[in-house]
């Protein structure tokens, strides 16, 4: 493959949409894995940033303990391994259910590294070649751009009340929400304003002037996008046929 | 006609009890650079703002007298026909720097006007040129010191071709070497042409006005040495 970071946007949203789509609708653990696999195998091959990745799945993996047992209890399936006399607290079957879980998780985690191979304005240029309206797309893209920093300013307060020496953990819940409301308000308060300010910035500059605009950069598929664009869309298509016919 | 006209103009935010600015007069000839002094909260802003057409276009309140440039009033005017006259840059640099690359961000502005592309290319080249930040195009903007950024959206305001620029606290944030080349670029401008108002706390950066007014319990007077 020739210089694959180079890749259209359009053609790793193609990618990426099909990959999530077969997470959701298989049932069947070993194909996900497989799906999982390419997934990364394309993350890598785009030099997607995989190691943030890697530490949101570390916390996942406590998750596929909760969703096992919570399957295992309400939608015993397969041998009970645990069971607490006679009420099953872990079957063979709740544990592939909440692996399955963890599995379709981590396919849509690696499929946003994929995307965010590109930068959100080629992303957004993609959306609006693709005749969505252009501030549909780019307020999505400057809200998702925005998050990182909303996420920080969060985290930054909750250091701030830990390092006073309040245990959070140890409050009662009820008093831990008001707690919590008493940090959230001032930074919602703050990023209204902060986007209030964008938006004036914005304007100033002739957002929205006109339904249309031009755009300077414009994105042309190479034959390799389209390439992968069928092969994905086909992919895609005969494991739902094959899937559906043999599986079901 | 003054580039720069405000006549007998009084506006009040909603919900506040006193008019911020209270009769304020100001007529500004071409290639003029005024300067604008006050306290914090004084109102600098908000003249500003009346001077740009987010005010009465985006922040609402009640507006009274007439803001014109080249002798349109403002109110009357389209987003798209103010923007190419005036152009603002605003004291937070984070909060007007939006796009993945420098590049982008100065070509957002003709962007939006529908402007071929050859020629978004040609003010994207000519706008870096005038704020001397040439070699950042491909940047992110993250990546810049707080002076840069400055620079940034001095040029992607640039890029719109406005003969009017607003210059609200642009050097309240920024460390002194980021301040010598924003001066530097205030400079370049004024020998160009371009009519500025320049709003400031700091009488420091006051080299290039012609004249310097002050903002004063909602009036706009001469000034006389005294805050
Ligand atoms: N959008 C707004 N809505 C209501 N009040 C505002 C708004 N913007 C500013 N104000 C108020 O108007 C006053 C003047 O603000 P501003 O023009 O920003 O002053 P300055 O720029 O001189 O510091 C302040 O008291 C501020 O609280
Ligand atoms: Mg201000």
């Amino acid at each position: 493959m020739t210089a694959p970071t180079t890749l259209d946007p359009r053609t790793k949203l193609v990618m990426v949409l099909c990959l999530s789509s077969l997470a959701v609708f298989i049932r069947d653990i070993y194909v996900l894995v497989g799906v999982l696999l390419l997934s990364f195998l394309i993350s890598v091959i785009l030099k997607g940033n995989l190691f943030p990745a890697f530490k949101q799945m570390k916390r996942l993996l406590l998750l596929i303990v909760v969703v096992a047992v919570a399957q295992s209890l309400f939608a015993p399936a397969g041998r009970t391994i645990v069971a607490l006399g006679t009420v099953p607290i872990l079957t063979t079957g709740g544990l592939i259910q909440g692996a399955e879980f963890i599995l379709r998780m981590a396919v849509i985690v690696v499929s946003a590294t994929i995307v965010a191979t590109s930068s959100y304005r080629e992303i957004v240029q993609g959306l609006v070649q693709w005749k969505i309206p252009y501030e549909i797309a780019f307020m999505v893209s400057v809200a998702i751009r925005f998050l990182p920093m909303l996420i920080e300013e969060i985290k930054d307060v909750m250091l701030a009340i830990q390092l006073r020496g309040v245990e959070l953990q140890k409050i009662p819940l009820r008093k831990r929400l008001r707690i919590y409301s008493y940090i959230l308000t001032p930074i919602v308060i703050g990023t209204v304003i902060k986007a209030e300010k964008l938006a004036a910035a914005m304007e100033t500059r002739a957002f929205r002037a006109y339904p249309q605009r031009t755009s300077y950069m414009i994105l042309k598929m190479a034959s390799i996008d389209y390439m992968l664009i069928s092969f994905s869309m086909l992919a895609f298509i005969s494991v739902v046929i094959v899937y559906y016919m043999w599986g079901i | 006609m003054f580039p720069v006209e405000l006549k007998n103009l009084y506006f009040k935010y909603v919900g506040k009890q006193t008019n911020i600015l209270d009769g304020v007069n100001l007529a500004i000839n071409k290639g003029e650079v005024v300067a604008i002094l006050g306290l914090s909260g004084s109102g600098k802003s908000t003249l500003c703002y009346c001077m740009n057409g987010l005010i009465p276009h985006v922040y609402k309140g009640e507006l009274s007298g007439e803001s014109l440039v080249f002798g349109s009033c403002l109110k009357n005017m389209k987003i798209a026909d103010i923007a190419t006259k005036v152009g603002t840059v605003f004291q937070d640099p984070d909060t007007q720097l939006f796009s993945p690359t420098v590049e982008d961000e100065i070509a957002f502005g003709p962007e939006n006007l529908c402007i071929d592309r050859e020629e978004i290319g040609r003010r994207i080249a000519s706008a870096l040129e005038q704020v001397g930040m040439t070699n950042h195009r491909l940047a992110s903007p993250d990546h810049l010191s707080g002076g840069q950024k400055q620079l940034i959206a001095i040029a992607s305001v640039l890029s719109l071709q406005p003969e009017v620029l607003i210059f609200d606290e642009i050097m309240s944030q920024i460390d002194e070497t980021g301040k010598t080349r924003i001066k530097e670029v205030i400079r370049g401008l004024k020998k160009s042409g371009k009519t500025i108002v320049m709003v400031e706390h700091n009488l420091d950066n006051l080299d290039e006005a012609d004249r310097v007014m002050v903002i004063l319990k909602g009036k706009l007077i001469n000034f006389t040495g005294k805050l």
